[in-house]
């Protein structure tokens, strides 16, 4: 392979790493802060999609309007989500929390996703392109305009959202829940509140990624299955809730499929990526990276 | 409850059913039994009878599912890839090799046990959750090779799987059924009800726990793993003979979601909860054919339902009404 085909490959691995990175950090945002495994973060990534279509293609508004809207329609869905299943369920929780409010992800990603087929049907709702054109990196190696900006929104995102865990007041709430809950009780924060935003935060970032997204995957009832496997995948590979390490992960991940990709092709880069999963996971238990931000969580 | 076993034991006195009893079988399985076996001789409908059957697959799919979740606490997300895989074994032997599907379920049988045995390994050292998304995984790179291998299972074009019987002749493939279903019941029943049960309760509930008390959850997880993912793949074979054709769909994450969302609504850690679910809803959905497309969104609800209000499910529903009924009852006989 000579260096053009490299940078192709690097180029495309960067791309769809930036979008598992945006999908898988939400994931482990929202079981490193509320000790939810989150199954139907897929669902989420469609509602995402789905709002982009609408918006773009029935209302007539401009792509990057398209997303903005995408990601307050997912931000209110998180909101209502949490609202309406996991505030219940915490408040009259006895059991195991943590499997109770993975089943209760189940069920909900069970309902969206045949809702939505139920509703709108079975066909696809995609656009051909947001934007035309597209940017040539060199001689031979060129990128469509919508695949950029799909990969400088999961950047902006991704450091927007860093900056907010790092910076601010609201951050440094959230990741004291994620380390003590208790502790952050007594010290006076909002519990509910902050779980509530945290988790529609995850869903908004689950939603930008879907809508950027749309004009190379369009938007149908199970499109979110393949994202939320790939997701759960990168946040098992570095320690579930490890919220700095699936950032990582996602671009290893991203580059890892789109190198089997080419040289094995289609099909196989679920075999090999999952068999790489189920080996590491053999010897280290706990992901590659551990878990030290939210260890007490997971001695359950 | 208590009346029937009274009429019963009035009937049989101190025979088989007090022996029953002492292996943990209660007289009301039986009398549920003797229903069961009756059932095709007075149902003649082939539709009807063929309900019956689908809803036996999934009422068998869930006492095995409940087996390894309501007692060890791990759900096996992976599931319906060792039902498949117990299908596509069984499909494979016979048209490969011309064995008989008899001979082919059992062949099932073996590779679904033994991945089982292999998964109970793998998972050994992981907490719950860990546990179940590495099943889940292990689930979706069997079903992901299966659609590769297109040499071997021809992948989405779909195997074509001799059938067991005629395709007409309902009643046989509801007797063989309902034999496979008792024969794991049974079998799962009198395990759960021997130390070994207690075992996987103990782990179940605390791992910790249940290692310094001396149990040691290494054996018995794998041992669960093994059994449950053995009856599954029969399960599995039974599926392939009976519908007559594979895909790698039967593997999907959905399907073990239905078997999951069937067991919970039915009442988890009772093995029959998850039946008499099958029972209820397979045939209510076929009814109202205006409800079939809304069938997995209503089971979503269910499940959220039963995970937010009613944990025990429809069997904690019925044993609260028959403690209601008798209460009341017995506070009539007082006041009288």
């Amino acid at each position: 392979m000579d260096l053009t085909g490299l940078l192709a490959l690097a180029v495309t691995g960067l791309v769809r790493g930036g979008l598992y990175a945006l999908m898988a950090l939400g994931l482990a945002l929202v079981f490193g802060v509320m000790n939810i495994a989150h199954f139907a973060h897929g669902e989420i990534y469609a509602i995402g999609a789905y709002a982009a279509y609408f918006a773009y293609a029935v209302f007539g508004f401009s792509p990057i309007l398209a997303i903005v809207a995408a990601g307050i329609t997912s931000f209110v869905a998180g909101m209502l989500i949490e609202k309406g299943l996991f505030y219940p369920l915490r408040k009259g929780s006895k059991g195991d929390w943590l499997m109770n409010s993975f089943l209760v992800t189940v069920g909900l990603s069970f309902v969206l996703k045949n809702g939505a087929q139920a509703i709108w049907g079975a066909q696809f709702r995609g656009i051909s392109q947001y934007w035309e054109d597209s940017i040539r990196i060199l001689p031979g190696v060129s990128l469509a305009y919508d695949r950029a900006i799909a990969f400088v929104i999961s950047i902006a995102a991704i450091v927007i959202f860093w900056l907010i865990l790092r910076r601010t007041e609201f951050g440094r709430a959230m990741r004291a829940v994620s380390q003590n809950e208790t502790g952050a009780l007594l010290v006076g924060i909002d519990l509910d509140r902050i779980q509530s935003i945290t988790f529609a935060l995850s869903s908004m970032l689950a939603g930008l990624a879907g809508a950027a997204m749309l004009s190379i995957l369009p938007a149908y009832p199970s499109m979110g299955m393949t994202p939320n496997n790939k997701s759960w995948f990168v946040v098992m590979l570095v320690g579930l809730g490890n919220v700095g390490g699936s950032i990582v992960g996602g671009f290893m991940v991203g580059i890892l499929e789109t190198v089997t990709y080419y040289f094995l092709g289609g099909g196989w880069q679920d075999v090999v990526s999952l068999s790489v999963l189920i080996l590491i996971l053999l010897f280290k238990p706990s992901g590659l990276f551990g878990t030290t931000e939210v260890k007490g969580r997971l001695e359950r | 409850m208590n009346k029937l076993e009274r009429i019963l034991t009035i009937g049989a006195k101190n025979s088989v059913l007090a022996k029953l009893r002492s292996w943990g079988i209660p007289p009301a399985n039986v009398a549920v039994l003797v229903v069961l076996i009756l059932a095709p001789l007075v149902i003649r409908d082939q539709y009807i009878l063929h309900l019956m059957v689908v809803s036996l697959l999934f009422g068998a799919q869930t006492i095995v599912f409940d087996f390894t979740t309501g007692f060890i606490n791990i759900v096996n997300f992976g599931f319906a890839a060792f039902v498949g895989l117990g299908g596509y074994t069984s499909a494979l032997l016979v048209t490969g090799l011309g064995l008989s599907p008899w001979l082919g379920m059992l062949g099932g049988v073996i590779t679904a046990g033994m991945l089982g045995f292999l998964t109970g390994v793998l998972t050994l050292r992981l907490r719950g959750i860990y546990a179940a998304v590495m099943t889940w995984f292990l689930g979706l790179a069997l079903m992901a090779l299966t659609a590769v291998e297109v040499d071997l299972t021809r992948g989405h074009w779909g195997l074509n799987v001799p059938l067991l019987a005629s395709a007409g002749s309902k009643p046989t493939y509801y007797y063989v059924l309902l034999a496979m279903m008792v024969v794991i019941y049974f079998v799962l029943r009198v395990v759960i009800h021997s130390n070994i049960g207690l075992a996987f309760r103990a782990i179940g509930q605390d791992i910790e726990a249940a290692q310094s008390s001396g149990v040691n959850p290494t054996k018995y997880r794998v041992l669960n793993f093994t059994l449950a993912c053995a009856f599954a793949g029969l399960l599995g074979g039974f599926y392939a003979h009976f519908v007559g054709v594979l895909t790698p769909d039967v593997m999907s994450t959905d399907k073990t979601v239905e078997v999951l969302a069937l067991s919970y609504i039915g009442g988890r850690g009772t093995l029959w909860g998850g039946v008499l679910a099958s029972f209820i809803f397979i045939p209510l959905f076929e009814y109202l054919k205006s409800l079939m497309e809304l069938r997995l969104v209503i089971y979503g609800l269910l499940l959220i339902a039963v995970m937010l209000a009613f944990p025990d499910g429809l069997v904690g529903l019925l044993r609260r009404t028959v403690a209601l009924i008798r209460k009341t009852r017995q506070e009539r006989k007082v006041s009288q």
